[in-house]
C-alpha cells in the first residue's frame, strides 16, 4: 500500500511537469530550479570562501599576495584539496542516493541505508590486513568489489520482500548495514585495529592533505555519466515493467547505476570516511520542492549534497575550535535529524 | 438500560458526530446502520468507553459511564470490535477465558469455568476448545471472540460489524446466536451492521445514521421503509415480504428513481 | 471429537515440555555460573572468586533487565520488533551518563555518587519513557516499521552526539572514547550492584501483582479495555517499570542492541505460549544462558580477542535480518 502510496504521489509530481497544466507549470517549476541553484551556487561559493579561511592557522590574505610561500603551501596542500574532497564527496553521495532511489523504489533508501557504506568499510578492513602491499588502489578496488556485491545482495533482498512498506525497506538496509559493521568489529578486533578502524572511517577530512585524496575525482565523470543517463534512472524508478514497456533496458540500467554507486561509495569511504544521511536527505529536499524528473533536479540536488557537506564541515570546525568535530558526527546528527523529521512528516499526509 | 445524551466526538474542527441522543431499548437487539461514514462505529467506540467523548453522556441506567471505574464498567458493558489483532497464541478456551477477566483478573473460580463452558456450549465451540485460534477458519474466529464477549456476562453487548468477511453459513449462525442471547437470557444487543438484509431480519430497533446525525429511529417494523432506506442510503429500495421474514432489494435500481 | 483430542494431548504435551525446558535451561545456567565462578581459579576464595562472583551477580541481573523489559515492552506495543534497546532507551542513557560527565567532571560525578548518579538517571529515564508514549506510542495506529525506523535513526543520532559530549571532555583523545558503549560485566562495582539488585526486586513485585493485565493486554489495546483494564495507566506504569530495568541494565553491562528481539522471540518459541507467566521466566533463562555462554566464549575461546557486544551484534543482527526478511514484511 505504501508502495503504491509512494508510486502516486511520484506520479502527480511528475505529472505537475510533464504533461499537466502543460507549457507554464512546466516553464514555472524550470524557472523555480534555475533560481533556487543560482541562490544556491552564490550560498556555495560564499561558503567556499569561509572554508578556505578557516583552520587552526589564519592564512593571511596579503602574504598570499605577495607571494609568501608558507601560506601558498597551506592553502594549496591542506586547504584547498579539503575543500575539494568535500564538494565533491556532497555531489557524490547525494547523486548516489538519487540512483539509488530510483533504483529500489524508496524513497528512504541511500547508501548508508542500504550496506553500502559499511560493505566499502569491511573491504577496506580486509585489504588492510590482508593485503597490506595494496596500496590506495587495490584498497579501492576491493571496496569496490564489497559495496557493488552487497548491494546486489540487497536488492536482492527487498526483491523478495512483498509488501514493501516505506519504512521497511531502509529498516532492513540499516540492519544489514549493522550486520556488516559487526563483521568488520569482529574482524578489527582480533587484529587489534579497533580503535584506528573507529577513528579513520568516521568521516574526516582534516586528513586529507594534497597527494592523498586525488582518488576523490573519481566522482566527476560519475556525475557525469549520471547526468547524462539521468532520463533513465527517472523512467527506471517508474518501476521495472513500466520502464520495459517504455523501452527501456532496465537490466542494463540498472547494473550501471549499481557501479556507480558503487564507485563513489568506495571512493569516498577510502578517501574521506563513511558519511551517513547525506544521500538520503537531499535528494528527498530537492523532491519535496521540485519533484522526481531528474533532468531538472539534478543540478540542485548535486549543489545541495556540497552544500549541506561544506556547512556541516564549517559548524564542525567551529564547535570546538581549534579542534575540529569530525564530519561524521556533524552530518550524522543534523543529517539523522531531518531525516528523523522527514520520517515524522510522513504520515501527516 | 443504556442510553446517550447529546453525545458528540470532534477530530479538530471536523465532526464525526453530533449532538446523538437515543434510548437503545434494552433486551432487544438494535441494529446501527448507514452509509460509510456516518459515525456508527464512532457512536460504538464512545459508548464502550474506547474513545473519549467531545461533548455529552453515555448513560448506564441513571449512571454516567465515563464516570464509572473501567473494571465495573467492563461487568456491564462488552464490546466486540471489527478484526481484533492477532499476533498471539492462544486456544479458544483461553480466549474464552478472557471473558471473566473483569471478575476475577485471569485466576478461575469454579464458576468463572462453568460460564466458560455455558459460552462455549451456547456457540457450539465445545469441539474447538483446544483449538489454536490461528489454526481455524475466520468464522470460527469470530465466533470464539464472541464467546469471549459472551462469558463477560455482561446486560449490553456492543459488537461493531460482526460479520465483516464472513461467509453467509457463518453470518447466520452469528445472527441467530445474537437472537438467542436476546430471548434467552434477556440481553441487550447493539450492532454496527452493514448488511441491511440481516438488520431488518433479526433486530428489533433500528437507529440509523447519516454524516453524524441519526437519521430516523424506531422499531424494525416501522423502519424498514422503502423511502426511509432511499433517503438513507441514496439508493432505490424495494421492501418484498415473505413469510420468513423480508428482503430489501438494492441490487438494481430502476433508472432515474434515484439521483 | 478426535481432533479435539489430539488437540487435548497437544496441549497437555505442551505444558509438560515448557516446564521440561526450564528445567534443562536452569540446570545448564548452573552448570555454567561453575565453570564461570571456578575454571581456572585455583579456588582462589580470596580474590579471584569473589570477583567473578560479581560478575556473575551482573550477568544475572542485567539478563533479568533485558528479558524483562524486552517481552513487556512487546505486549505494551503488541508486536514482536520493536524493544527498549531499539527505541533508543540505551542510546538516551549512555548520552545522559556522557552528559553528566561534561558538566560535572570526574570529581563532581564521584561526589554525586552511586546512588545520586542512579536515581537521577533513573529520573531522567522515565522523562524520556513519558515523552516516547506521548509522542509515539499514543497514536492510534502507529505503523509497526515507521516506529523501528525511528528508532535506528534515533539511535544513531544520540549516538552522535554522544560521541560529540565524550569528544567534548577530552578532544584529544576521541579515539579512545568508546569505554561506555560497550557491553562488559567487569563495570559493575558492589554499590551499582546493591542498588540494582534493590530496584529489580522492587520493579518484580509491583510488576508481578499486574502480570494479569499484561496478559489481557495481549489481545490489543481496545480488547483489553472493554475486559476493564484501565490500559493507560497499565501503559504508564509498565512503561516506567522498564525505564528502570533499562537503566539498571545499560549501567551494569552496557548496551545490548538487539539481544532483546532475539530473547524474546525464542522464549515465545520455546514457551508456545504468550501467558507472562510462562513467557517471563523462560526469557529471563534464555537471556541469562545466552550471557553466560558468550561471556564463557570470550573468555575462553577467544580468549579476549573480542568482546561480548561484538558477538551478540553478530548473532542478534543476524538474526533479527533474518526475522525480517523471513516473514517479509508481514510481522
Amino acid at each position: 500500500m505504501f508502495a503504491t502510496n509512494y508510486h502516486l504521489q511520484r506520479k502527480k509530481r511528475m505529472n505537475t511537469r510533464t504533461q499537466g497544466e502543460p507549457a507554464t507549470k512546466t516553464t514555472d517549476n524550470r524557472l523555480a530550479v534555475a533560481a533556487i541553484n543560482r541562490r544556491m551556487a552564490y550560498l556555495l561559493i560564499g561558503l567556499c570562501g569561509v572554508s578556505l579561511m578557516l583552520g587552526a592557522h589564519t592564512i593571511a590574505w596579503a602574504d598570499l599576495s605577495i607571494g609568501s610561500g608558507e601560506a601558498w603551501l597551506m592553502l594549496t596542500a591542506s586547504r584547498l584539496p579539503r575543500l575539494v574532497a568535500i564538494l565533491l564527496t556532497g555531489i557524490g553521495l547525494a547523486v548516489s542516493g538519487v540512483i539509488l532511489q530510483q533504483m529500489v523504489q524508496n524513497r528512504f533508501v541511500e547508501p548508508g541505508t542500504s550496506g553500502g557504506l559499511d560493505a566499502a568499510k569491511l573491504g577496506i578492513l580486509i585489504a588492510l590486513t590482508q593485503i597490506p602491499t595494496a596500496g590506495k588502489i587495490g584498497q579501492m578496488l576491493l571496496a569496490l568489489a564489497f559495496c557493488l556485491a552487497t548491494s546486489l545482495v540487497y536488492i536482492a533482498i527487498i526483491r523478495r520482500i512483498q509488501f514493501k512498506n516505506t519504512t521497511l525497506v531502509p529498516v532492513i538496509g540499516l540492519m544489514y548495514g549493522g550486520l556488516l559493521s559487526a563483521c568488520a568489529e569482529f574482524y578489527a578486533y582480533q587484529y587489534n585495529i579497533m580503535q584506528s578502524m573507529q577513528g579513520w572511517l568516521l568521516g574526516d577530512f582534516s586528513k586529507v592533505v594534497q597527494g592523498q585524496y586525488e582518488v576523490i575525482y573519481l566522482i566527476l565523470p560519475i556525475v557525469a555519466v549520471t547526468y547524462l543517463y539521468a532520463h533513465r534512472f527517472t523512467v527506471m524508478g517508474m518501476g521495472e515493467e513500466t520502464a520495459k514497456s517504455l523501452g527501456l533496458g532496465y537490466t542494463t540500467t540498472a547494473a550501471m547505476g549499481l557501479m556507480l554507486v558503487a564507485i563513489t561509495v568506495s571512493v569516498t569511504v577510502i578517501s574521506v570516511g563513511a558519511i551517513y544521511f547525506v544521500g538520503l536527505v537531499i535528494p528527498n529536499l530537492v523532491a519535496l520542492h521540485y519533484g522526481d524528473n531528474l533532468r531538472h533536479t539534478l543540478p540542485t540536488v548535486a549543489l545541495g549534497g556540497a552544500l549541506l557537506l561544506l556547512a556541516c564541515d564549517i559548524v564542525g570546525r567551529l564547535l570546538v575550535y581549534p579542534f575540529e568535530v569530525p564530519i561524521g558526527l556533524t552530518a550524522g546528527a543534523i543529517g539523522g535529524a531531518i531525516f528523523l523529521a522527514l520520517i515524522l512528516r510522513g504520515d501527516q499526509r | 438500560m443504556i442510553s446517550v445524551r447529546n453525545l458528540s466526538k470532534y477530530y479538530g474542527a471536523r465532526q464525526v458526530l453530533s449532538a446523538t441522543s437515543h434510548d437503545f431499548p434494552p433486551g432487544q437487539i438494535t441494529s446501527v446502520i448507514g452509509p460509510n461514514g456516518a459515525g456508527k462505529s464512532t457512536l460504538l467506540m464512545l459508548m464502550a468507553r474506547l474513545l473519549e467523548p467531545s461533548q455529552g453522556q453515555v448513560l448506564l441506567g441513571q449512571d454516567d459511564a465515563t464516570l464509572m471505574p473501567i473494571n465495573q464498567y467492563a461487568q456491564n458493558v462488552a464490546t466486540l470490535r471489527q478484526s481484533p489483532g492477532l499476533n498471539m497464541r492462544l486456544t479458544v478456551a483461553e480466549l474464552v477465558a478472557f471473558g471473566r477477566f473483569p471478575y476475577s483478573r485471569g485466576s478461575l473460580t469454579q464458576d468463572d469455568h462453568r460460564m466458560i463452558d455455558e459460552a462455549l456450549n451456547f456457540l457450539s465451540l465445545a469441539p474447538l476448545r483446544h483449538a489454536y485460534l490461528d489454526e481455524i477458519s475466520g468464522g470460527q474466529r469470530q465466533l470464539a471472540f464472541l464467546a469471549m464477549t459472551i462469558a463477560q456476562q455482561t446486560s449490553v453487548l456492543l459488537l461493531d460489524e460482526p460479520l465483516n468477511n464472513l461467509d453467509m453459513k457463518h453470518a447466520v449462525h452469528i445472527m441467530q446466536s445474537l437472537r438467542r442471547l436476546c430471548d434467552e437470557q434477556g440481553r441487550t444487543v447493539i450492532l454496527v451492521i452493514h448488511d441491511v438484509n440481516f438488520a431488518a431480519n433479526y433486530s428489533d430497533h433500528i437507529l440509523a445514521l447519516k454524516a453524524g446525525e441519526v437519521q430516523f429511529s424506531g422499531s424494525t417494523h416501522d423502519t424498514i421503509d422503502e423511502s426511509l432506506l432511499r433517503d438513507l442510503y441514496e439508493l432505490d429500495f424495494e421492501i418484498m415480504n415473505n413469510k420468513r421474514g423480508c428482503v430489501c432489494d438494492y441490487f438494481t435500481p430502476r433508472l432515474g428513481a434515484s439521483q | 471429537m478426535l481432533y479435539s483430542d489430539k488437540l487435548d494431548s497437544n496441549r497437555h504435551n505442551s505444558n509438560r515440555h515448557y516446564t521440561q525446558k526450564l528445567s534443562c535451561l536452569l540446570l545448564l545456567i548452573v552448570a555454567l555460573s561453575l565453570i564461570l565462578l571456578l575454571a581456572g581459579s585455583g579456588l582462589d576464595v580470596d580474590y579471584i572468586i569473589p570477583k567473578r562472583f560479581a560478575r556473575l551477580t551482573a550477568i544475572i541481573i542485567g539478563s533479568l533487565c533485558v528479558a524483562l523489559s524486552s517481552i513487556i515492552f512487546q505486549t505494551l506495543v503488541n508486536n514482536r520488533i520493536l524493544t527498549p534497546a531499539i527505541m533508543g532507551y540505551e542510546a538516551v542513557y549512555l548520552m545522559w551518563q556522557a552528559l553528566l560527565l561534561l558538566t560535572l567532571g570526574t570529581h563532581g560525578l564521584a561526589m554525586l555518587g552511586t546512588g545520586g548518579n542512579f536515581f537521577i538517571s533513573l529520573a531522567l529515564m522515565l522523562v524520556y519513557s513519558w515523552l516516547l508514549q506521548r509522542w509515539l506510542l499514543g497514536q492510534a495506529r502507529p505503523d509497526l516499521y515507521r516506529l523501528l525506523l525511528i528508532g535506528l535513526v534515533l539511535t544513531m543520532v544520540i549516538s552522535t552526539f554522544t560521541q560529540f559530549v565524550q569528544l567534548r571532555i577530552d578532544p584529544g583523545e576521541f579515539a579512545v572514547l568508546q569505554g561506555l558503549s560497550y557491553a562488559s560485566f567487569t563495570r559493575a562495582n558492589t554499590d551499582t550492584l546493591l542498588y540494582s539488585i534493590i530496584a529489580v526486586t522492587l520493579v518484580c513485585v509491583i510488576g508481578y501483582k499486574y502480570w494479569p493485565e499484561l496478559d489481557a493486554l495481549t489481545l490489543g489495546q481496545a480488547q483489553a479495555t472493554s475486559l476493564g483494564v484501565n490500559t493507560t495507566q497499565l501503559m504508564r506504569l509498565y512503561l516506567a517499570l522498564i525505564a528502570i530495568l533499562v537503566s539498571v541494565s545499560t549501567s551494569l553491562i552496557g548496551p545490548t542492541a538487539f539481544l532483546g528481539i532475539f530473547v524474546a522471540n525464542i522464549t515465545y518459541a520455546l514457551s508456545a505460549s504468550r501467558k507472562h507467566r510462562l513467557t517471563l521466566p523462560m526469557g529471563c533463562a534464555i537471556a541469562m544462558t545466552l550471557f553466560l555462554v558468550a561471556q564463557l566464549l570470550v573468555e575462553h575461546v577467544f580468549n579476549y580477542r573480542t568482546t561480548v557486544t561484538i558477538l551478540i551484534n553478530l548473532v542478534c543482527g543476524a538474526y533479527f535480518l533474518m526475522l525480517i526478511v523471513r516473514t517479509r514484511g508481514t510481522l
